[in-house]
């Protein structure tokens, strides 16, 4: 087994387990924190601008969650390409290539799930 | 600029990828095909992440100027689009090291029609970021 067979386990799952976690994290809001760009602000956690403003008032503090989406799922993509990396190259040998791509091609149309809402506004 | 040449990259990589190989060698096709994908690829992950990170700085200001009039306006469409601009965009920075290996260390077992998947997933979000950036940019201008 050479250094680079363990980069390349690495990069696959990382690049799947990203995509399955990211629809988690927009499915479920589950942002590992918020920006508050008008106040200048970062909580950790999601937090919406009703919670921090008078919801009359919320407007004047815009959220965005994408930053948080984006690292609660590369944090746990990391942890899990951690993990499958340091497995023995025999576990993963059998192992479809074709995930690398299939599930954030899925992912993809999840989220056009997810976004669909705002086409019936 | 850096959008502009990321487009140009991977546009060119992923017809190449996709030609047949019997095009004639003098041909549009033919030379196009001749210039060698895989070097490609160190661009395509440099300029991705660079146009990333310019868009997620960016986005700070759109968040809090542009938004919000769009929102007013009711353009919830361009709204839906830009969200997915936003999920694809995540979802495409996470698949460049995986691209990156298929590209510059192949090995012989691995089919090529997974490299040529990959590419075409992050061509579809990159022309579907491009677009969407500059419809959402312009809406208003439309006069819709």
């Amino acid at each position: 087994m050479t250094s680079f067979d363990w980069v390349r386990r690495f990069s696959f799952v990382f690049g799947a387990t990203f995509a399955v976690l990211y629809v988690i994290a927009l499915a479920k809001d589950l942002a590992l924190f918020t920006v508050f760009p008008s106040l200048g602000v970062v909580l950790a956690g999601t937090h919406h601008s009703r919670d921090v403003a008078d919801p009359a008032m919320s407007f004047l503090a815009p959220a965005i969650y994408w930053y948080g989406w984006t690292a609660t799922a590369a944090l746990g993509a990391l942890v899990i390409g951690l993990v499958a990396a340091s497995l023995p190259g025999r576990s993963t040998r059998h192992l479809w290539s074709g995930w690398v791509w299939v599930i954030p091609a899925l992912a993809m149309i999840a989220c056009v799930y997810l976004t669909m809402p705002w086409f019936w506004l | 600029m850096v959008a502009v040449a990321l487009l140009g990259a991977i546009t060119h990589q992923t017809l190449a990828a996709w030609a047949t190989v019997d095009a004639r060698p003098g041909s549009f096709f033919g030379r196009f095909r001749s210039v060698p994908s895989a070097s490609f690829a160190n661009a395509v992950v440099v300029l991705y992440a660079l146009s990333t990170l310019l868009g997620g700085i960016v986005y700070l200001y759109f968040r809090v100027d542009v938004r919000p009039e769009l929102e007013r306006s009711g353009h919830w469409h361009v709204l839906g689009f830009f969200d997915l601009k936003e999920h694809f965009a995540a979802i495409g920075l996470a698949l460049l090291p995986a691209y990156w290996v298929f590209w510059r260390r192949p090995r012989a077992d691995e089919p090529a029609q997974t490299r040529i998947a990959l590419t075409s997933i992050l061509a579809f979000i990159i022309w579907w970021s491009f677009l969407t950036g500059h419809i959402a940019n312009n809406i208003m201008g439309f006069g819709l």
